[in-house]
């Protein structure tokens, strides 16, 4: 197993220079550059431009330019941001961290909701109820979260309205924007974490809504495989309970495949929520890189991608591992 | 209309004796004294981070200093384009008006408490002229190649020599401070590099120093900085009553990563001010407010946006002399402007919230603007006969118009991807062009690919024609030095280096002229011809511009008075704001 390991992790280091290489060819086959934009202003002289571009190295071949920032790579510097002379490691932490929150959080959700209706689905194959949560399920997995995030927005103004005329209640019952509240920085630490908590609530249900459709659909399958075959048959004729039979013998191998797909996770942790980052303004990975491309800020992109593409080979480890250790028929040595 | 002479002598004939308050004048609010409420907090937004503490650190539009409303030397205010002097007491101008001398206002105060001195506005020219620093302010120390030098004449004193007599170098003298006794010692002790490498989002809040109405106390990345009074402001800035500003004890800016999330924001009562960026945001709060969700006052189509936007057609094509003469051809890009249906895009595209443009000077630049130019409005059969003129008389089989060589009057037309007003635009000009037997293929490209065509230079660009638009400029001067003369890289439709026209070559002699006349009444008439060369010569074919809007919660006051809200002028001055209980 340890050789593996290493052998594993020997392989990563192609992967990983094809990886940024490719990444770093293609922000070189756009258009333009970093100052590309500010050439469009009237009273910016064309040689303040070259100059600048020289500052930045950007006017050296590509190649060169990717040798040196992987030389200092390896040294553990993602080299500096353009728009703020930072170096990109002060400017992706604070996203990636927010990203987390909101990630980690939607991930509970979906396991908390999903695993529970994936189960009664199966246990209650075509019932009313089973149909209803397929179609749900079906509703879950075509809207796009960036949309879904609108309408429950939208939503939210509809109730104030309602609560107002009802209850004289002017208040919206979840923030509709960003991560903290304007007095944040004032509040003892548990209240902060509660506001924190409040403003994630509805993104991360959003960003869930897609996983627990899929995730829903899937084990409701694996469990109705498993509810049929001989040794579930076994375990109800030796008299254990419709309980007990469920969840202890037929939901435990209808999971493995989501166990060993934990290690996946990892890049998805680090990923972000995607467009509902934009949509609530969530100070997430998506604004950050969306931001960075647009600008050609390349050594924000890259980092965010350096970051990106070590979390998912190692996660690929991770879940190769973990494949190993709930599967007996895997054996690595 | 002041001229700028007159207010330069006038200036000179302050009194420098003793340290005098600023005192901001009723006529820059709309409020009256005693409605003002003093305490409060008022809540901002910005579209991005601000990432950097740092003046200096080139490229970022969107720097702290900037949030809080950078405090100057001289400044205009919004109801004049004549500069007053703000942080200077008062400065005077040499017999050859080359050399200005500024008294800088004493009894100023940086947030530490540390005297505000010369020193500190010397440092500011010194970064920003040192090119290792790459400040954004660096092009500005310089008229025609020749630097501006800045010298320290004593603690309160500076001195500015001009390399000519120049109408645009005024505004360079609007600098802020930058604190000598902390980035000064850096930049000395460490070089442009540590300078550079100061006052990041990672530095220590309590560190920096500011000279604004508000100090920054608390940044959290990506989501707000919080602004308090900063407590000496109060004494160098009073209203005309005497009353210390600013009157509001705090001011939050939002960072958000939408305009989308910022509307969401302002109609859940979380921010005090929105500008809707279009008609259907403006409809989204009007109905917000006749709901009874937020009580607001909403400013709809106030006035045009701060930017232009145009057709150019490229003079450079060496690869295809037919189009090259034919885009070279006045004739031609008159007829064109014929076929821009100005009051269609107004309508269609903007909703009726936009206003035809006719020259090269930004419409809400009103002072500038002259109304008389040369018009080429829609009307097809006026393109029809200039296009016969021209040889361009007769039809083919594909119904497109054909010289007496049979070259076919076909061309593409190109503008940014992803900016769904232009592709209408585009798309309705090139309807308007096919009724008359122009073949217009409309293209839409990624924006740096378009900008790359536009700044190609040589004989032969990659380009025939594109729409695109431009922003900045003063309300000094408001002809780029980039633009009008021949040979500069946004010289767009001619990059050949040379003047190709008798009118490129007068309006490149009218914008150096007027740049060193400082009479404001004779620049305005040269610009007035510049204006009019230009609108004969079609070399940029203008559009429409978009108009602005804004709104802000009812317990918002202190903003401009009627007239005074505008893209350029802002909707309110910050130390002036106030909320109601």
């Amino acid at each position: 197993m340890f050789a593996y390991i290493v052998r594993r992790f020997i392989n990563l280091i192609p992967t990983f220079i094809g990886a940024t290489l490719l990444a770093f060819l293609i922000s070189q086959l756009v258009p333009g550059d970093f100052l590309t934009q500010r050439a469009l202003e009237p009273n910016v002289r064309p040689e303040t431009i070259e100059r600048l571009r020289t500052q930045f190295g950007l006017d050296l071949p590509w190649p060169v330019q990717y040798v040196r920032w992987m030389g200092s790579l390896v040294q553990g510097d993602l080299g500096l941001s353009f728009s703020s002379n930072q170096p990109v490691t002060n400017l992706i932490i604070s996203p990636i961290r927010n990203s987390m929150v909101l990630v980690v959080m939607s991930l509970v959700m979906l396991y908390a909701i999903a695993i529970p209706v994936g189960v009664f689905s199966a246990v209650r194959q075509y019932s009313a109820a089973d149909q209803i949560v397929s179609a749900v399920s079906y509703f879950g997995l075509a809207i796009p979260n960036f949309f879904f995030a609108q309408v429950l927005i939208l939503s939210l103004f509809v109730i104030r309205s309602w609560t107002r005329e009802t209850f004289g209640y002017n208040d919206l019952l979840l923030p509709v924007a960003q991560m903290t509240s304007s007095d944040y920085l004032d509040w003892p630490w548990y209240r902060q974490w509660w506001d924190i908590f409040v403003h994630a609530l509805m993104p991360a249900f959003v960003v869930a809504t897609s996983g627990i459709a899929g995730f829903t659909r899937v084990l409701r399958a694996q469990m109705i495989e498993y509810l049929s075959s001989d040794f579930i048959r076994t375990a109800r004729a030796k008299g254990l309970g419709q309980r007990s039979v469920t969840y202890k013998h037929a939901l435990r191998p209808a999971i493995i495949p989501f166990v060993a797909g934990i290690g996946g996770i990892l890049p998805v942790l680090i990923g972000g929520a995607g467009l509902v980052e934009i949509v609530v303004s969530w100070p997430g990975i998506t604004p950050t890189l969306l931001e960075a491309i647009s600008r050609q800020d390349i050594y924000v992109v890259l980092g965010l991608v350096v970051i990106t593409t070590i979390l998912l080979m190692v996660g690929n480890l991770i879940s190769d591992l973990l494949l190993a250790v709930v599967d007996p028929r895997i054996r690595y040595d | 209309m002041k001229r700028i002479l007159v207010a330069l002598s006038t200036v000179a004939l302050l009194s420098m004796a003793s340290a005098q308050p600023f005192v901001w004048p009723s006529a820059w609010t709309s409020a009256d004294a005693s409605e003002v409420v003093m305490g409060g907090t008022f809540r901002d937004y910005a579209i991005s981070d601000p990432r950097t503490f740092n003046p200096f650190v080139s490229a970022e539009q969107n720097q702290v200093v900037d949030l809080a409303d950078a405090t100057t030397l001289i400044t205009q205010g919004p109801d004049s384009d004549e500069f007053i002097p703000y942080m200077a007491e008062s400065f005077e101008v040499s017999e050859d008006g080359l050399t200005v001398t500024i008294n800088v206002r004493q009894g100023m105060k940086w947030s530490d408490g540390e005297d505000i001195t010369a020193d500190d506005f010397y440092l500011t020219y010194l970064a920003e002229t040192d090119p290792e620093v790459g400040s954004n302010g660096y092009d500005s120390w310089f008229i025609a190649g020749a630097p501006i030098v800045g010298e320290l004449v004593d603690d309160y004193t500076l001195r500015f020599v001009f390399p000519t007599t120049d109408r645009t170098a005024l505004p360079v003298l609007a600098i802020s401070p930058a604190p000598d006794h902390i980035l000064g010692e850096i930049y000395r002790s460490g070089g442009a590099e540590a300078l550079k490498a100061a006052w990041g989002t990672d530095a220590d809040i309590s560190e920096t120093v500011w000279a604004t109405a508000f100090v920054p106390v608390e940044y959290l990345e990506g989501q707000r900085v919080v602004f308090e009074r900063n407590p000496y402001f109060g004494e160098w800035n009073v209203d005309e009553q005497g009353t210390a500003l600013p009157y509001m004890d705090r001011y939050v800016v939002q960072t958000v990563e939408s305009t989308d999330a910022a509307l969401n924001l302002y109609l859940a009562g979380e921010l005090d001010a929105y500008s809707p960026a279009n008609l259907d945001e403006v409809g989204v709060v009007n109905q917000a407010i006749n709901n009874g969700d937020i009580d607001a006052t909403l400013l709809p189509n106030v006035a045009p946006v701060a930017s232009s936007q145009f057709i150019v057609f490229n003079w450079n094509k060496a690869s295809d002399p037919f189009l090259q003469s034919t885009f070279r051809n006045v004739k031609f890009r008159q007829a064109m402007s014929h076929l821009v249906d100005r009051e269609a895009i107004v309508e269609l595209v903007y909703g009726g919230s936009a206003s035809p443009m006719w020259s090269n000077v930004y419409q809400v630049n009103e002072f500038w603007v002259n109304d008389d130019v040369p018009k080429f409005p829609f009307d097809p059969e006026r393109a029809a006969a200039l296009l016969a003129e021209i040889g361009f008389g007769e039809t083919n089989a594909n119904g497109i118009l054909v010289d007496g060589d049979g070259n076919e009057l076909s061309f593409t037309l190109a503008t940014n991807a992803g900016n769904s007003q232009r592709e209408q635009l585009v798309q309705i000009f090139a309807d308007a062009a096919r009724e008359v037997g122009v073949e217009v293929n409309v293209e839409a490209i990624d924006f740096n690919l378009l900008v790359d065509q536009l700044l190609s230079s040589g004989d032969d660009r990659p380009f025939d024609a594109i729409l695109i638009g431009l922003t900045g400029g003063s309300r000094v001067w408001p002809f780029g030095v980039n633009v009008i003369p021949c040979g500069t890289n946004l010289h767009m439709w001619n990059t050949s280096g040379s003047c190709l026209s008798a009118q490129e070559t007068l309006a490149e002699e009218l914008y150096f002229k007027g740049r060193q006349t400082l009479d404001t009444d004779e620049a305005l008439q040269i610009g007035y011809d510049i204006q009019s060369t230009l609108a004969t010569l079609q070399a940029q074919v203008y559009t429409v511009s978009p108009l602005s809007h804004y709104s802000w919660l009812s317990t918002v006051g202190g903003e401009h008075p009627d007239g005074l809200i505008n893209d350029q002028l802002g909707s309110r001055q910050l130390p002036l704001t106030f909320k109601r209980d």
